[in-house]
């Protein structure tokens, strides 16, 4: 029984973080039906964002001397992380995908380049910071609860709680805002959103800043929960929270959190019972077996309505 | 002059689709453009609204004026917000993921005249077409053909247009539906709306414009008041049915 709720708990972690990247495939495909293949890496680099913002922050570069609080760093390292990781998606939109975007070019070549923006990130971040694994400071002391046997640490609960408030935010602004209605129109209809005197281009960038913001979120949690960071540290769990957004329905907001919580029970429950190398093949599987059953995902809607 | 078109030419990938177009709007006008299918009439107000690539025709040559200032390299939703131009596009491009009320609240994203203005314009839109405000809450993807076209003029309305360009408007409405709305434009007309319209019944085009110009295979073949044009022998063989 108590190995069970750990075990829920330590999927509802690995769930919060393929939601929270899940998040970033499904706004973007909502909105431009494109699978932006660079998402992963755009989640480590929020991870690297952070890294960088909470070492200069804690005084170890030597330009500021050492003694802010770690929970002051913490405060100043997630909002540095979202701004400028969302500054690299937007910058990707703006020199890769728009441009391919007003040429029309075929969703192929828009695909091919979202591989190659990840590519060039990747390999980006190895040629300037070199091979060797960064560890992220340790900025909040690890509190651990222990109630009967079943033990929680505070990281862990703020990850969850994380996760699931940005859930409600995301359903707030797509479902309620004017500029979420905006974002639900370009996914229906793109060429009659200008004649509504919205600036569709607007629209775009803000929701590669919605998506960038959140995978740098999941970066900064997950830096701290498991502190070594290496440049190609995004590749896998992002192919993973792209088929988490798939087989939740991808472009349902609803869907990718499905989705993503639904990959972190079954990878859980499986190494709960079989050996963990049995781990991705398993889960994998499964995710295939549900999405034979239902190929427009869990929560997906068929043809054009997204978001 | 409101709105005019000078020698324009436009071109879609290597295709010309316009060679070269002249012609005008006044303030307060109805102004009609008849032509067969494939004359280059959408092409015209897609280049008059300036949308973006790939959709849009290029241009080439010419110009676009509002009233004055070209409009060729003003940004399409600036058209819309700073000009208050609308378009109510052919095949009407409703969004139908969204409610009725939110196709609506859409239209408004750019006003910046407060919330009492706009909500006197959603009773007015609601006046002119009661089947909107029954529906208001339906997914607009589940009106039939003739209340999304309802709903494609309401949002035009929305947008607060002193210029309205109207692309085929009684497309899929019933005769009876149709008057009334050509009745419900001509009271905008009234009261200060200028109008382009785009129609395939020229009979009732001309009935209802003040002036009209006679689009073939993109170039201006005729021109005059709607009475003048009704009368020409040419165009009375060629759109009006003999
Ligand atoms: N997006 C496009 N790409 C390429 N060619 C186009 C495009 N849109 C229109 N054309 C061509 O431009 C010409 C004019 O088309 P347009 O749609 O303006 O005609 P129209 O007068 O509105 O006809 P209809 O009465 O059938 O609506 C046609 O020959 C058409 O094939
Ligand atoms: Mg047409």
């Amino acid at each position: 029984m108590e190995s069970l709720i750990q075990n829920i708990l330590n999927a509802l972690q690995w769930g919060s973080f393929y939601s929270l990247i899940a998040l970033g495939y499904c706004l973007v495909y909502g909105v431009l039906s494109l699978i932006n293949f660079a998402h992963g890496d755009i989640f480590m680099a929020g991870a690297y964002f952070a890294f960088f913002g909470a070492t200069f922050l804690l005084g170890k570069t030597g330009v500021i001397p050492p003694g802010m609080p770690g929970w002051a760093v913490l405060a100043l390292t997630i909002p540095i992380s979202m701004i400028l990781t969302s500054a690299l998606g937007v910058t990707l939109e703006r020199v890769a995908y728009r441009p391919l975007r007003r040429k029309g070019a075929h969703k192929l070549y828009v695909v091919i380049t979202a591989l190659m923006c990840g590519l060039v990130l990747e390999n980006g971040n190895l040629a300037l910071f070199g091979a060797s694994r960064k560890n992220f400071p340790t900025l909040v002391p690890q509190i651990v609860y222990s109630l009967g046997g079943v033990s929680v640490t505070n990281l862990k609960v703020a990850v969850i709680l994380v996760a699931v408030l940005s859930f409600l935010f995301l359903h707030y602004v797509v479902g309620k805002t004017k500029i979420g209605m905006a974002m639900q129109a370009i996914s229906y209809d793109r060429f009659a959103v200008p004649l509504m005197g919205i600036p569709t281009d607007t629209v775009i960038v803000f929701t590669f800043v919605l998506g960038s913001s959140f995978a740098a979120l999941a970066g900064v949690l997950f830096a701290m929960s498991y502190p070594v960071l290496d440049p190609f540290m995004g590749a896998l769990i992002g192919w993973k929270a792209f088929i988490a957004a798939v087989v939740g329905g991808i472009g349902s907001i609803r869907g990718a959190f499905a989705g993503g919580f639904l990959l972190g029970f079954v990878e859980i429950m499986v190494v709960a019972f079989f050996p963990s190398t049995f781990r991705d093949l398993i889960a994998f599987s499964i995710l295939l077996l549900i999405l034979s059953l239902k190929p427009t995902g869990l929560f997906g809607v068929a043809r054009r309505t997204k978001i | 002059m409101l709105l005019e078109i000078r020698d324009l030419r436009v071109k879609y990938g290597n295709i010309e689709a316009l060679h070269g177009i002249s012609f005008h709007v006044e303030k307060g006008e109805i102004v009609t453009l008849i032509g067969a299918n494939g004359a280059g009439k959408t092409t015209t107000l897609h280049s008059i609204m300036r949308l973006p690539p790939p959709e849009a025709p290029k241009v080439l040559s010419g110009d676009i004026l509002f009233e004055g200032m070209s409009l060729l390299s003003t940004e399409p939703h600036d058209v819309v917000r700073k000009l208050h131009v609308a378009l109510v596009p052919e095949g009407r491009h409703i969004f139908g993921n969204l409610t009725v009320m939110e196709n609506l609240t859409l239209a408004t994203y750019a006003r910046k005249d407060g919330a009492s203005a706009i909500s006197a314009d959603l009773d007015r839109v609601f006046d002119l077409f009661p089947r909107l405000a029954e529906r208001r809450n339906q997914r607009s993807e589940s009106l039939s053909g003739g209340e999304q076209q309802m709903l494609a003029l309401g949002r035009a309305l929305m947008s607060k247009c002193q210029t309205l360009l109207l692309d085929e408007p009684s497309m899929g409405l019933s005769p009876l539906l149709m008057y009334e709305m050509f009745r419900t434009l001509k009271r905008l007309n009234e009261q200060g709306l200028t109008i382009l319209l785009i129609e395939q019944n020229a009979r009732l085009a001309l009935r209802f414009a003040h002036r009209g110009y006679v689009l073939d295979t993109g170039e201006i073949v005729a021109s005059g008041s709607s009475a003048e044009l009704a009368a020409d022998p040419a165009v009375k063989k060629a759109y009006l049915g003999g």
